[in-house]
């Protein structure tokens, strides 16, 4: 797999550069700022490019436009975004319009080798990657009148797999169980939630996303 | 600049010339009413063929009728007017108006007539300073007093001149004054001669310049200044032109006949002028008292505490100029200030406006810019806003220093937020990025450890992995809280949500807020947001829900919540809106904000 990484700080862009590298992946160019990075991404046509949220000049959200540039202007292009915001409402709009082949983590994972090489995969194949803390965060939100009051134990669990981006199959590996039951815990889920299901998984994670923030 | 500066308790005339100057106009009236019946009389018999008057019955009633409104108009603007000596002036003028019909008196004393001469030719230099003057007490310019002097100057040295070198029989086109000059000290006919067709030169000259000096004043001034200017100006053209007519038409006929109908025109123009004058002085007159009595009325009607601006408000209104403006001078600031206390630069004069300096016990109170028209602003209105003008600067004042407190306390919030900020990337580029290298030293040292089997040192390796992440899961909220980062990029929708996505009670938002707001309100309503969540979640809250809206040009944000009453002051929240010029509004379990963001 072919990556371009773009991170301002060196001291944790090299560390990122070497463990890929150690890991098999492909690294063919690095960027410090969402201009380069726009740059090598056309000229490498990478398979993700892994991106800092935070770059220059402002170090807020530059990390999260360029990706939605990559996104709108290289559909077969990947993006992992790499946080140090757990921000339900950057991760929407980050899926909002282009919600395949995009991933919304945590800084804290960045070396967490297992968990980034996971997500690299899968947004490569085309799905949906949404940090764990952030779909915690939104299942834990408090509300006077619970939404999720209806939902049995496991079907909770399997909407949070679901709002982290995982397909069916993924789920049906991740808790020990076939995968018609799992969509059937989806139905379940879905219609209880009363939310349309839809035959695209990547937009059910934008519906779970926006419902559990509304 | 053209600043007038004048003390409220002093008028400019003292007291003993003050109370003969009043027996003295006292006596006017009945003595302009004499010569004017006098004159009537002559111009009836014995003059017949030597005064105009004595032609036709419309000069005779245009002689008198000039005269006595000059009389009358003076009298007006002495006894009302506190500025100068204008009314006097015209009160002389209307008098000595009557002179050349006692010239003609054919029959009369030539201690009489010699006087008429030697006064006749005041009338021209009389009008002339009170035209320049207008509507002042005095010209109000360098250049102007100086013309005005001059005229003045000249036609007392000719008067002089002739009054005691002129022998009016030698005088081969003499015709109203055919008579005995009693006066005379020696005859010179020929200085007589060269006095006369100079001050005729002159008089075409000075004409020519008054004429000149209205009609560019007039041009010059605009709005309120040029409707007052306009009922002078324009006579005084016309009389100006007339004059200088008379001049031309006798040195193409060196006698004067009033038969002839050309001097007869311009007799009755120049006449008609000067009543036309004496009407616009005498309505000047009526129109400064009743702007004084409108002054007064309003400013008595402030009552004790008037809003910020009363007094400008009010003198605008009375002198129907709604340009003019009040500045008041903080001495501790050393600098201008409106009423609501705004520092103001010091007003210049312009054209077609004045600054006049209004000063209390010698000490600067205020300036006001001004229409022309109302030169005399000090004199006139002085006494009138006096009070209300003390109290309006006091006030001022106070408004400017809160002004001056409020924009600090918002500099020291500012520098606070700055602060927070700077903190907030500072954790993110050097604290985090730091743990983040030790996280993946660990991993690797934790690597290395799986291969050699050390199962000691692989599990304190983990746990230490562990305790890292915490530390960086704990770190990322410590900077969340010291400044959440989407509230600078996103604004305070956004942030608000994020808020209440990991508030410890349920936080209902309304959807209302997706505009910017400047940051420092922005923050201050964020902030407000987070304690008073704090708060209610102290107070055993189940809820709490916030609304924000924006409306005439306020940020209003509301949190209500169900939990207990609050005993806490929510000084913190208090300083910060303050310091922004918002009210914070406490409720047993309901905060309320209003900042002011345009």
């Amino acid at each position: 797999m072919r990556v371009v990484v773009a991170e301002d700080i060196m001291l944790t862009r090299e560390g990122i550069v070497r463990m890929l590298q150690d890991a098999g992946i492909d690294v063919v160019a690095q960027a410090e700022d969402a201009e380069a990075l726009l740059r090598e991404v056309r000229r490498t046509q990478p398979d993700v490019a892994v991106v800092d949220i935070r770059m220059p000049p402002t170090h807020t959200d530059e990390g999260l436009v360029a990706a939605q540039t990559i996104r709108a202007d290289h559909p077969e292009i990947g993006v992992l975004v790499l946080s140090q915001y757990v921000e339900p409402g950057y991760a929407i709009r980050l899926i909002q319009d282009h919600p395949e082949r995009v991933g919304y983590l945590l800084k804290e994972r960045v070396f967490d080798i297992a968990t980034v090489v996971d997500a690299l995969r899968r947004i490569a194949d085309g799905e949906t990657v949404i940090d764990p803390t952030i779909v915690a965060r939104l299942l834990g939100r408090r509300r006077r009148v619970d939404p999720l009051a209806g939902l049995t134990d496991r079907e909770r669990e399997v909407l949070g797999l679901v709002a982290e981006g995982m397909s069916n199959r993924a789920i049906a590996a991740r808790l020990f169980v076939t995968e018609r039951t799992v969509e059937a815990h989806v139905t379940q889920i879905l219609l209880k939630l009363g939310l349309a299901e839809s035959p695209d998984q990547h937009r059910r994670v934008l519906a779970v996303l926006t419902f559990l923030r509304a | 600049m053209d600043t007038r500066a004048g003390g409220c308790h002093n008028h400019g005339v003292p007291r003993v010339f003050s109370s003969w100057a009043r027996l003295a106009r006292l006596a006017a009236a009945p003595i302009g009413l004499a010569v004017a019946v006098g004159a009537l009389l002559i111009a009836a018999g014995p003059g017949m063929f030597t005064t105009y008057a004595g032609r036709s019955g419309l000069a005779a009633g245009l002689t008198v009728a000039a005269g006595l409104a000059l009389v009358l108009a003076g009298l007006l603007a002495s006894l009302t007017s506190r500025s100068g000596p204008a009314g006097d002036l015209a009160v002389i003028a209307g008098i000595v108006w009557f002179a050349p019909v006692w010239v003609g008196w054919q029959v009369g004393p030539p201690l009489v007539r010699s006087l008429g001469m030697l006064v006749a030719g005041l009338v021209f230099p009389l009008l002339f300073y009170l035209v320049l003057a207008f509507p002042g007490g005095r010209p109000p310019s360098a250049v102007t007093r100086a013309l005005a002097w001059a005229v003045c100057l000249e036609a007392a040295l000719v008067a002089v001149g002739l009054a005691l070198f002129r022998d009016p029989y030698l005088d081969p086109s003499c015709w109203a004054d055919c008579t005995d000059n009693v006066f005379l000290v020696r005859s010179l006919p020929a200085l007589a001669r060269a006095v006369t067709a100079t001050d005729r030169w002159f008089t075409v000259a000075a004409a020519m310049t008054l004429l000149a000096v209205c009609a560019w004043r007039l041009l010059a001034s605009r709005g309120r200044a040029r409707a007052v200017l306009m009922p002078i100006a324009l006579p005084a053209i016309v009389f100006a032109a007339a004059a200088g007519a008379h001049v031309i038409a006798l040195s193409q006929m060196p006698l004067e006949d009033p038969g002839n109908p050309a001097f007869q025109l311009i007799f009755d123009v120049q006449n008609a002028a000067v009543i036309l004058l004496a009407a616009g002085l005498a309505a000047y007159a009526v129109m400064t008292v009743a702007h004084r009595r409108g002054v007064a009325r309003i400013v008595a009607g402030l009552g004790e505490a008037p809003a910020p601006g009363s007094v400008e408000s009010a003198l605008a209104r009375a002198l129907g100029d709604p340009e003019l403006r009040v500045a008041y001078w903080l001495p501790d600031a050393r600098r201008y200030a409106d009423a609501q206390g705004r520092p103001v630069a010091e007003p210049a004069a312009a054209p077609g406006r004045l600054v006049t300096v209004l000063m209390q016990q010698h000490r600067r109170v205020a300036v006001v810019s001004h229409a022309a028209a109302f030169p005399e602003l000090e004199r006139e209105f002085g006494a009138a806003i006096r009070l209300g003008l003390e109290n309006e600067r006091l006030q001022a004042e106070i408004l400017f220093q809160l002004g001056e407190v409020r924009a600090s306390r918002a500099r020291i919030v500012q520098a606070g937020d700055a602060e927070r900020r700077r903190l907030e990337r500072n954790l993110h580029d050097g604290a985090q990025q730091r743990m983040l290298a030790l996280s993946y030293d660990i991993r690797l040292a934790h690597a290395s450890a799986e291969t050699e089997s050390d199962d000691q040192a692989r599990l304190l390796l983990e746990q230490a992995l562990a305790d890292l992440q915490a530390g960086l899961g704990e770190l990322r909220e410590l900077a969340h809280g010291i400044y959440p980062a989407i509230l600078t990029e996103a604004g305070l929708g956004p942030a608000l949500a994020t808020l209440a996505d990991s508030a410890s009670i349920p936080v209902e938002l309304d959807d209302a807020v997706q505009e910017r707001y400047p940051e420092l309100i922005e923050t201050a309503a964020y902030f407000l947001v987070t304690e008073a969540i704090e708060d209610a979640a102290g107070r055993g809250a189940g809820y709490a829900a916030v609304a924000v809206s924006h409306q005439d040009g306020r940020l209003t944000v509301t949190i209500e919540d169900d939990g207990q009453d609050r005993s806490a002051s929510m000084t913190g929240i208090a300083d910060r809106v303050g310091a922004l010029g918002g009210i914070l509004t406490v409720e047993p379990t309901r905060l309320g904000v209003q900042i002011p963001c345009g």
